[in-house]
């Protein structure tokens, strides 16, 4: 039913005034009175009193809990006086030097944090090795001793000096002999001192001493060609590497430089001139050069010597007896096409051999003579220094200690009651020295024997210079004053010697100011700024060999027979420990190794198929007795490529005394060298018995075959040589892509990156300069059994088998193949690699992880929630969670939460708190201030400005970085390369870092 | 409704010869009404201990870290996803029940709904803790809300999958807990005019002033037409967005486009499983088979069939299709789920969730108590061994052999896992207690039409077809709870 009724509302309305029409228009028929109360009268009317208690309630409570949130308190100091030439926030870079090499060492507020190669170094600017990377650790080692301490107890210097003195004129008084035992002293400054302090002191004498001793070779050279040095070895005048043993790239000599020099040969920019060496090595273990070589043939210990007299009676048609490799085909093959190929490349060859027999090392001398390398490859004229150790003389010492012959010793950068073949004779004959001074820094297993520990500087605290080469000099400058009470080793030696200059640094500048600078005209400042003095390098002579090789080639079969017995043990320097000396290094001990990827120990290596054969598994503990009797329970690793019938424990483990990240780690393996022919042996033989144990070591890599994927993509030379693109994939027919998202538009820089397979070598230390740079934490062992390690670059190593059907590169079909001996190995760095359809940014629901406009992949670490969606949904697996809190949790000691070692951090880089993903930012923090320098510089940016931690610390180059909107860069030519691809790239996420295809010179005569 | 008779053939929904009213209150409320007896404490212990359990791991791991769980850089989810889908799977078949089934008009379902319903919330409820426990920074977990905010108006990345999750498991949470506090209204009011003192007042509270008007139910009746339709499509959405953090991902054995359907399959098919567990047990101890009966436990053995049916031929289908797809990637995610270090997990699933379902096709299984509720544990176990699968198997081998790893989980994964199966069956104990754990009202509706003692009087009345009335009297063969010597003389 419809109603017609009108209800009105008031009069107005009934009456329908025209006031009322007027206003009806309107949404309020009366005007609002705005302007009343916008007036100043309407502002300053009175608050009333309920008004101004619920303001001042709603204040107090908002205030209250905005307060809930406490933001925590940083205390910080700043400068009352400003230091000149430190601007906070501005780093400074001082030259210096570590183990003879030049470097730059960065510092930040008066902080050292980062060492880098020194640019003017010239030939010898060839990157930086895991060591000089993680040395800067060192320096902030809470383990060390923060004052000189007098039997045991903490004391004065004057103390010190007044006990040291008399104890030494004691000696001097008596009669009795003073030894000064210090690993090769390659310092002319040090030297100096040394000199003086015998003048003052004439009973007393250096003993060189090495851990890992080079003897073999500078008495060989001597008995050769009357030069009892090291020579410099210049592997990139070689186009065919022949190496028994010797682990050149890494631990050998002086494994970066010979690393920079290799590649040289190798890498892409020689592969475009259609050049490329050609390495073979003969080893027992597998070293990381041999995991490099282009043919790897693994022989036993015992068939190393008998392997090289046959290489000697192919080159030169000799008859030594003893050359037969009755027991290894492949070898015996190999050997013989090797003799003809060096024969061809005569002058451009190169043969070295890793071991410290003088009479092997003669032969290989003869060897060399035989194929003119003398001259080209070998430089006898401009010898290194960086070893010259021997071995007799402290087999002497030993020997003189146990007869009480020695009054004093004093032990400087050498720890022999730890290194030395026999510990406790040693710690015995030393017990009878009347008195005993360590230099150690820490109570190290040697100083703890002593009355005396001299704390010393460590080198970044330190003056003084390095002498590497023949006519190339380094300085070290100190940079950051001595942070506890110690003193320089020279400088204890100058006030005990009385001399006249007793302030170090000016011992060093008069030695440099009268000695060296004015034959060079160079003033003390432009050393100091350059960082380094080369003087003409003296032309390399020819030697000519003509002795008799007879008693050798005895001495050599006598020494095979000796260790033609099962089971044969190598041991030897491991990447990362080296001789140990750098035990307490948490970077060096989580540093995977490049070849088995194990991190925190020590293990024996053996083959896969000879474990089959005596029962061992994986992980299974054994007990390792030498043959001296020494024997310790370590867990075996299964390494393809170890020769049959022989074992591998790496050096550098089981310190006891070295603190608190190093001490009880992996077991020493230095009893097991021996002392034969008057140099020491590093080879013995040793039973092997399972204990029933088992212990999981702690690797990061635990799949080794990339299961024929083509995530690596090789191809041999000759391949390459037809076809630059050859396995690259590339002559294929592509599929057309379709893209879900648009192309970021990069309109200033597009930072890439393109990585050359064929010059890394997997050395890995990339990844410790990314953890210095990059202030990664340290996980510890079981975290990295876990498979929790944080770095955020890698190197991934792959095992394949060249078979006669192709390669085989699944796991599955290698468990059926019968030679695993044969193995191909393959580095890939692998990082963040900043796709530009990131699958982790479109999964992370908080936007903490985004692409930026110069083709970065960025992480906002707080932003994120931690989902870790991002990192499942990454195809390279390269993100890295904060599991726990690694900076700050006491609970969780990663030998790096103490307020001391964290003045190692780099303050450009936040530290990530727990819950939080992290990867690889491709040095941001470099980016960022490469670019700033230039804006202020009023420049555009030039390539080469930024540079990445990693690919500043390559030796071989094999990491090219910046910018591919610029056409003329390195990056972009490198990019151009017809081996480039991208991993994974059929997946779509384009990449931003290329990857060059390994070639493999295989395809000629040799092959194994 | 009860104005004309339902068709013999029917079979009973309600079973026992004197129902009344009344006497289903009194039935429905026993349990609400009087003290726990002694299986309820016991139950109620373990459960209360299990929910301890779940607190202890999830406070150990927020004082931790995630470190405290077995994830490592290469599986990043792995228990705690696990137990996610899981759950969220779990609470399916509730809302199956209350929406779907009301739309269809499956009558059968008001015995059912109320319980599968406080599941689904109580399920939704573990599974969100999952959300909030696997983040490394749990405290910011509010950040994945689109909040206004000071960081300089920071949004969230719509193009997320989790951030799709967030909107779908809270609506879900959301519209379910109003359907069921909905359905919920006229029992709370039935409730509290028995209910005296300050049960009476704290029921008078929750139950909204429901005063039983006829305008009151014909609002309750649009109001709970017009949830099911909302809650409709969510039954798809929900797990089919869980489904999307795989599927839209590049990593074998997640991206996969068959996963939404396989996955709703796969949720209602455990979602079933779960209501079978809770109710089988709750019938007999609660005393209401004449509501809950053999009618019901087959119906939704036959949902089961089917769903799990599907779930199988998902999973075939995964694999041809990773087959057929070339991509050795995709092959070697499948043929490592099979054969790899995680084939027992794979087989596991097989089993329990593509095998033992199919026995559910003898009949004399599928009307076994026993039987059915061991299978519906036995599919449980599966479908938690399906997210493992998935979640484990595709992530622990996917690109870069180097970063392949395995995954062992610790004890706070575990005390996490078993800890939430504690939760949730502490909050079902609960909620025995407190509200009917069938709807009243509903079931009322039926026992004019649908019930054995409305039959038997159509029966009697003698205007059904003989032959009708001869197959009704054999479909009751199989219920536990009608006395089968009433019907031998007819």
């Amino acid at each position: 039913m419809e109603s017609n009724k009108k209800y009105w509302k008031g009069l107005e309305e009934y009456n329908n005034t025209p006031d009322f029409v007027k206003n009806n228009k309107n949404e309020f028929a009366e005007p609002l009175p705005i302007e009343d109360v916008l007036n100043e009268a309407g502002l300053s009317t009175v608050t009333p009193r309920r008004d101004f208690l619920k303001a001042l309630g709603f204040g107090l409570g908002a205030v209250t809990l905005a307060a809930c949130q406490s933001t925590p308190l940083k205390k910080s100091i700043p400068y009352l006086v400003k230091p000149e030439e430190v601007t906070p926030g501005i780093p400074n870079y001082y030259t210096s030097s570590f183990n003879g090499q030049s470097i730059l060492v960065k510092t930040r507020e008066g902080r050292p944090i980062k060492i880098e190669p020194n640019p003017n170094a010239g030939q010898f600017n060839c990157g930086t090795d895991a060591r000089a990377q993680a040395s800067v650790l060192d320096l902030y080692d809470v383990s060390k001793l923060k004052a000189p301490v007098l039997k045991t107890k903490e004391t004065t210097w004057s103390e010190i000096d007044g006990f040291v003195k008399s104890e030494l004129a004691k000696a001097q008084a008596s009669g009795k002999k003073i030894r000064i035992v210090a690993s090769t002293v390659s310092s002319p400054s040090t030297n100096a001192v040394i000199t003086g302090f015998i003048t003052k002191y004439p009973a007393a004498k250096l003993v060189q001493y090495d851990a890992v001793s080079y003897t073999g070779i500078i008495q060989a050279n001597q008995n050769s060609f009357g030069k009892a040095v090291l020579p410099k070895y210049n592997f990139d005048k070689a186009d065919l590497i022949v190496s028994f043993g010797a682990d050149f790239l890494g631990t050998w000599i002086s494994g970066e430089e010979f690393t920079a020099q290799y590649t040289s040969n190798r890498n892409y920019k020689s592969l475009e001139n259609k050049k490329m060496s050609r390495h073979i090595q003969f080893e027992s273990g597998m070293s990381l050069t041999g995991t490099n070589a282009d043919t790897r043939v693994p022989v036993k210990l015992s068939e190393q010597g008998p392997a090289l007299i046959a290489l000697y009676n192919a080159i030169t048609g000799g008859a030594l007896p003893g050359g037969t490799l009755d027991k290894n085909a492949t070898a015996d093959k190999v050997i013989k096409l090797v003799a003809k190929e060096l024969l061809q490349t005569k002058g451009k060859g190169l043969v070295v051999c890793g071991s410290n027999d003088v009479s092997t090392q003669i032969l290989v001398n003869a060897i060399n003579a035989a194929i003119g390398s003398y001259g080209t490859t070998i430089d006898l004229d401009n010898a290194c220094y960086l070893y010259a150790g021997n071995d007799a003389e402290f087999n002497g010492l030993v020997a003189e200690m146990s007869r009480g012959e020695v009054g004093a010793v004093l032990f400087l950068n050498s720890n022999p009651a730890y290194d030395s073949i026999d510990s406790k004779k040693f710690a015995d004959a030393l017990a009878k020295v009347p008195a005993k001074i360590s230099f150690s820094d820490r109570s190290d297993e040697t100083a703890s024997l002593c009355d005396v520990i001299a704390i010393n500087h460590n080198y970044l605290e330190s003056w003084g210079d390095a002498n590497a080469y023949e006519g190339y000099y380094s300085i070290v400058q100190p940079t950051i004053n001595p942070v506890f009470n110690s003193r320089q080793a020279e400088e204890s030696l100058l006030v005990w010697a009385d001399a006249p200059v007793k302030d170090y640094y000016q011992f060093v500048r008069n030695n440099w100011e009268t000695k060296m600078l004015p034959a060079l005209g160079i003033k003390w400042d432009e050393v100091l700024d350059k960082g380094v003095v080369s003087v003409t390098a003296k032309p390399a002579g020819a030697y000519s060999f003509s002795l008799s090789l007879a008693a050798v080639a005895t001495s050599i079969v006598n020494s095979s027979k000796a260790l033609d017995k099962d089971v044969q043990l190598q041991v030897y320097e491991n990447i990362a420990m080296r001789d140990g000396k750098n035990a307490n290094n948490a970077f060096l001990q989580e540093l995977p190794d490049p070849v088995s990827k194990v991190t925190w120990d020590n293990y024996v290596a053996i083959a896969p198929k000879y474990a089959e054969k005596l029962n061992i598994k994986e992980f299974d503990v054994v007990t390792v007795k030498g043959s001296n009797g020494y024997s310790i329970d370590l867990p075996v690793l299964v390494q393809p490529g170890q020769a049959q019938g022989t074992v591998s424990i790496a050096l550098g483990y089981g310190r006891t005394k070295v603190g608190k990240a190093g001490n009880d780690v992996g077991k020493n393996a230095f009893p097991f060298a021996s002392f034969v022919n008057g140099t020491m042996q590093y080879a013995t033989t040793v039973t092997l018995t399972p204990t029933g144990g088992h212990y999981e070591l702690a690797q990061t890599q635990t799949h080794h075959s990339f299961e024929g994927r083509n995530v690596i993509r090789e191809a041999t030379f000759k391949e390459y040589l037809k076809n630059p693109a050859a396995g690259t994939g590339k002559s294929e027919e592509g599929h057309k892509n379709y893209d879900l998202w648009d192309q970021y538009e990069k309109p200033g820089n597009n930072w890439v990156m393109a990585i050359d397979l064929n010059a890394c070598t997997g050395c890995g230390s990339c990844v410790v300069a990314c953890n210095v740079e990059n202030n990664i934490p340290v996980v510890g062992r079981d975290e990295v059994r876990r498979r929790r390690e944080m770095h955020w670059i890698r190197i991934d190593r792959y095992y394949s088998y060249e078979t006669k059907d192709g390669d085989v590169t699944r796991e599955k079909e290698i468990a059926k193949l019968e030679d695993l001996d044969h193995v191909s190995v393959v580095h890939q760095p692998m990082l963040c690699q900043h796709c530009d359809h990131a699958p982790c940014e479109t999964v992370c629901p908080v936007l903490a992880t985004v692409h930026s406009s110069d083709g970065l992949n960025h992480m906002a670490y707080n932003r994120c929630v931690g989902t870790r969606y991002c990192a499942n949904n990454c195809p390279y697996k390269v993100r890295r969670f904060n599991w726990f809190n690694y900076w700050n949790d006491s609970r969780f000691d990663n030998y790096l939460n103490n307020e001391f070692t964290q003045l190692v951090l780099n303050p450009d880089v936040t530290t990530r708190s727990r819950g939080v993903m992290e990867k690889c930012s491709m040095c941001i923090q470099r980016i960022q201030a490469g670019k700033l320098k230039a804006k202020i510089e009023k420049r555009p940016l030039k390539d080469g400005d930024i540079k990445m931690a990693c690919q500043e610390a390559c030796s071989a180059n094999a990491i090219v970085f910046g910018d591919s909107n610029d056409p003329n860069s390195e990056v972009s030519k490198a990019l151009r390369s017809e081996r480039i691809y991208y991993v994974l790239e059929e997946i779509n996420v384009k990449p931003g870092i290329g990857y060059m295809t390994k070639i493999r010179n295989t395809d000629t005569t040799v092959q194994a | 409704m009860s104005g004309h008779n339902e068709s013999i053939l029917r079979e009973p929904l309600i079973t026992g010869d004197n129902i009344t009213y009344a006497k289903i209150t009194d039935d429905i409320l026993g349990p609400v009404e009087n003290k726990p007896n002694k299986a309820w404490w016991i139950g109620f212990t373990f459960a209360s201990l299990g929910a301890l359990l779940w607190v202890v791991a999830v406070s150990y791991t927020f004082w931790n870290g995630i470190g405290a769980w077995g994830l490592n850089k290469t599986v990043g989810w792995a228990w705690d996803i696990t137990g996610f889908v899981w759950w969220v799977g779990i609470g399916h078949a509730g809302t199956l029940i209350s929406a779907v089934l009301l739309l269809f008009r499956q009558n059968w379902r008001n015995s059912i709904n109320r319980s599968a319903e406080a599941m689904t919330i109580f399920a939704v409820i573990c599974a969100a803790t999952y959300v909030v426990s696997h983040m490394g920074r749990p405290w910011l977990a509010y950040w994945v809300l689109p909040l206004p905010n000071q960081f300089g108006s920071l949004w969230v990345n719509f193009n997320s999958p989790l951030v799709w999750d967030m909107f779908a498991i809270s609506t879900y949470f959301s519209v379910s807990l109003l359907f069921w506090y909905t359905g919920l209204l006229p029992d709370i009011a039935t409730i509290r005019d028995r209910a005296v003192g300050t049960r009476r007042k704290i029921y008078s509270i929750f139950s909204f002033g429901w005063s039983g008007s006829v305008k009151t139910w014909q609002r309750f009746e649009a109001v709970s037409l017009i949830l099911a339709g909302i809650s409709t499509p969510l039954v798809l959405s929900v797990h089919t967005i869980v489904s999307m953090d795989f599927a839209t991902s590049v990593i074998p054995g997640w991206h996969t486009t068959i996963f939404p359907p396989y996955f709703v399959a796969g949720a209602i098919f455990s979602g079933f499983a779960m209501v079978l567990t809770l109710l089988l047990v709750a019938r007999k101890v609660l005393g209401l088979e004449n509501y809950i009966t053999m009618f019901h436990i087959e119906s939704m053995n036959k949902i089961i069939i089917l769903t799990g049916s599907i779930v199988g031929v998902a999973y075939l289908t995964e694999f041809f299709i990773a087959w057929y797809s070339g991509s050795e990637y995709e092959q070697y995610a499948f043929i490592n789920r099979s054969t790899g270090p995680y084939w027992w997990a794979y087989w596991m699933m097989m089993t329990c969730n593509v095998i033992s379902p199919q026995l559910l096709w003898f009949k004399k299984i599928r009307l076994s108590i026993r039987a059915t509720w061991i299978l519906s544990i036995v599919v449980n176990v599966g479908m938690w061994f399906e997210r493992f699968v998935i979640i484990v198997t595709s992530l622990h081998r996917d690109y870069i052999p180097s970063s392949w790893a395995m995954f062992y989980p610790t004890w706070v994964d575990v005390s996490v896992f078993v800890g939430s199966i504690g939760l949730f069956f502490t909050l079902f104990l609960l909620f025995l207690r407190v509200l009917p754990s069938i709807a009243i009202a509903e079931v009322k509706l039926l026992l004019k039409s649908a019930s054995e003692q409305a039959k038997m009087k159509q029966i009697k009345e003698g205007h059904e077809n003989k032959e009708y009335v001869a197959e009704y009297i054999e479909s009751l063969e199989k219920f536990d709870s009608v006395k089968q010597e009433d019907y031998a003389k007819i």
